[in-house]
């Protein structure tokens, strides 16, 4: 039953994507409705299956790498749709999505091994670092649109986005907020990750290729929001740490779903 | 009830001759009362601006009623009727409804999208009405054009992005500030251009605004007529660290912001961004400049390039609008055709009532001693065949009256049921 739900929640993501993104360059109001009704079934039937899931193995379904992803996937979406409904930004999913897609489709590749759980430390540790990747998807859409829409303005050529992105301002100030919102989050779930994997596997890094990456994407944020707070960094500059950051971030995800190391494989 | 539409627009007239054309409201109404009282149009509406003069009507001879009223037109303003002829286009029907949903949408415009024509059409109609020349076909057309219009407006864009230098520089603003209320504003140079971006800026709520000018009279006299700050051009600099956006518009031989002034500005700025409007020739602000952090730039050509793009994202959009109307005037071609078979339909109901209730009473009258129940059998029975008879015609009528042919059956009705003349 999961598998079949999951199956149909990620067609309707990829028809949704599809859609958004003609939207994007043909601009029919009509499209724009088709993918926002095809994410919201691909959405409720992710929730359903994320139910079922949780019903078959008898808890969250944080348990499993893919799962987790699947998690993170299912809010990442849940606020693409709330926030696209209440900025107005419709080319919102055109961003967003693909990275949906992608996620989903890589999620639903790789070997369902289950991890080495033990206490509660470890499911907040999950889902905290959950939040903060929901929060960085967001910031990689920001930074994507902020490039594109800086790049038209600057270089006087008014292209097919020109009259759909919202204002340079605005995606600066969204790039920041959804960097702000996340990096606590990301910050706090790997603290728990590392004092307990210092307590379960007497070392804070354990050869583990996925914590290793982790804190790699961590310093980048880091130092993001370092610059932006302190050094004054804005627009550009910021949009380019925010999809240097995303990289680090899927490529950590990247090794936990297919590199053997404790979080997976 | 035949429909046209005739006139002469900027598409194919001078300007002399709609100039020479174009009546004010006593005229219109005058000509209104001549027309439709004497019997030449049974409706009509008569619209006059500087881009166009048209006569919207119906007819029972379209053409002659054409000729007419523009005879009367041209005898009233003193034109020459042979000079009018020779322009004069004429839309009969189907052709006669997409004009007007097109005029009214501004599809037919000089600049497609224009915002007046809307208000215009609307006018003509409100004066038509009060002169007693619209009837029921023209209230369709025209109360259906304005909704046409108003869709067109929202599903649309063409009436939305600037085609003015100046509109264009507030519309580039509003890309790169989340809100123009609350933006200081600085005005280098008191030309007429950079003062109209100005006053668009100032509606959108941009303040305070800070006028530099070489001559300390002409900067006060900018800056009183703008409610703004004139600042004496020493402090310049100053003013620029302060301000969001700039126009400048001086008739300096060189720049008068160079890139050494904006790159040390923006340092003390921060991350806010600064966006140039430089509307003079020659330039007042360094091309440079573009490549300092959050530094746009936007000399006159730039913006001219906007204009064009926007333009051609207006007739991008203006496509999807024909589409919208091709859609409109299907659908109002079959309300029309409607109100024009219903009174038909009306007449051959109850002609065939009046021949049934006839002939019961006359079978009724034969048989004094039927029951109530015989009686009620022959009304039913009675009923029943005219029911069945009228169902094949009315259903043709309906039918032809979709497809748009429903005239000729119209006739062959009031042919064959003896109907007399239809009205």
């Amino acid at each position: 039953m999961h598998p079949y739900l999951q199956n149909i929640a990620i067609i309707a993501y990829v028809c949704a994507m599809g859609l958004a993104l003609a939207h994007l360059v043909q601009r029919q109001a009509y499209v724009h409705r088709l993918a926002v009704l095809a994410t919201l079934v691909g959405w409720i039937a992710h929730t359903l299956a994320l139910v079922v899931l949780a019903i078959e193995i008898g808890g969250p379904p944080l348990g499993t790498l893919p799962n987790a992803v699947s998690v993170v996937v299912w809010v990442v979406v849940l606020l693409e749709m709330l926030v696209e409904r209440q900025s107005g930004v419709t080319v919102l999913g055109a961003f967003v999505l693909p990275v949906v897609v992608v996620l989903s489709l890589k999620s639903s590749v790789a070997r369902p091994v289950t991890l080495a759980l033990g206490n509660a430390w470890i499911w907040i540790h999950i889902a905290l670092a959950l939040v903060g990747i929901a929060a960085f998807v967001l910031n990689f859409a920001g930074a994507i649109m902020y490039l594109l829409h800086e790049r038209q303005i600057r270089h006087k050529r008014p292209g097919r986005f020109y009259h759909r992105l919202p204002p340079l301002e605005t995606l600066d100030r969204w790039t920041y907020r959804t960097l702000a919102l996340g990096f606590p989050f990301l910050t706090t779930g790997l603290i728990l990750g590392a004092v307990w994997a210092r307590t379960a596997w007497g070392s804070v890094f354990a050869f583990d290729p996925l914590a290793f990456f982790s804190l790699v994407a961590w310093l980048i944020y880091a130092g993001t929001l370092a610059g932006r707070a302190a050094g004054g960094w804005h627009g550009r500059r910021a949009a380019y740490f925010a999809i240097v950051g995303f990289a680090a971030l899927v490529v950590t995800l990247g090794a936990g779903l297919f590199l053997p190391g404790r979080h997976g494989a | 009830m035949p429909l046209f539409a005739a006139g002469i627009s900027h598409k194919n007239a001078p300007l002399a001759l709609r100039e020479q054309l174009a009546a004010d409201e006593g005229k219109v109404r005058e000509i209104l009362r001549d027309l439709v009282g004497g019997g030449v149009l049974r409706e009509a509406v008569i619209l006059s601006t500087c881009n166009r003069v048209e006569v919207y009507g119906v007819a029972d001879v379209p053409g002659e009623a054409r000729a007419v009223a523009f005879r009367h037109l041209c005898r009233q303003r003193g034109v020459e009727v042979t000079a009018v002829e020779e322009v004069l286009y004429t839309h009969a029907e189907d052709d006669a409804i997409r004009h007007a949903f097109r005029v009214a949408s501004s599809l037919d415009s000089m600049m497609i999208g224009e915002p007046q024509i809307l208000g215009q059409v609307k006018d003509a109609f409100a004066l038509a009405q009060g002169c007693e020349a619209v009837g029921p076909a023209l209230h369709t057309l025209f109360t259906q054009a304005f909704a046409v219009a108003k869709r067109v407006r929202t599903e649309t864009e063409i009436a939305r992005h600037a085609v003015s230098i100046s509109f264009a520089a507030v519309e580039l603003a509003k890309k790169i500030f989340a809100r123009l209320a609350g933006r200081a504003v600085l005005l280098v140079g008191a030309g007429k251009m950079s003062e109209l971006a100005a006053k668009h800026l100032v509606e959108h709520g941009a303040f305070p605004i800070y006028v530099v000018n070489r001559t300390w009279a002409r900067a006060q006299e900018m800056a009183r007529a703008l409610s703004g700050t004139a600042v004496p051009f020493e402090e310049l600099e100053t003013a620029l660290a302060a301000v969001d956006i700039v126009i400048t518009s001086t008739g300096a031989p060189a720049p008068v912001v160079t890139r050494d002034v904006v790159a040390r500005v923006v340092r003390s700025r921060g991350t806010r961004p600064l966006f140039f409007i430089d509307i003079a020739v020659p330039r007042d602000v360094e091309p440079g400049v573009d490549a300092l952090p959050a530094v746009y730039r936007y000399d006159i050509d730039d913006l001219k390039s906007v204009v064009d793009a926007n333009i051609r994202e207006r007739l991008r959009e203006a496509q999807r609008a024909e589409a919208i109307v091709e859609r409109e005037v299907a659908k109002l071609r079959a309300r029309l055709g409607d109100v024009e078979i219903i009174p038909t339909i009306v007449s051959l109901r109850e002609r065939l009532e009046e021949i049934r209730a006839g002939e019961v009473r006359k079978a009724l009258a034969r048989l004094p001693a039927a029951s109530p129940e015989t009686r009620a059998a022959i009304e039913a029975l009675s009923a029943g065949i005219v029911n069945k008879i009228l169902h094949a015609p009315i259903t043709k009528l309906r039918e032809s009256s979709r497809a748009g042919a429903h005239r000729s059956w119209l006739a062959v009705v009031h042919e064959l049921f003896g109907l007399g003349r239809r009205s």
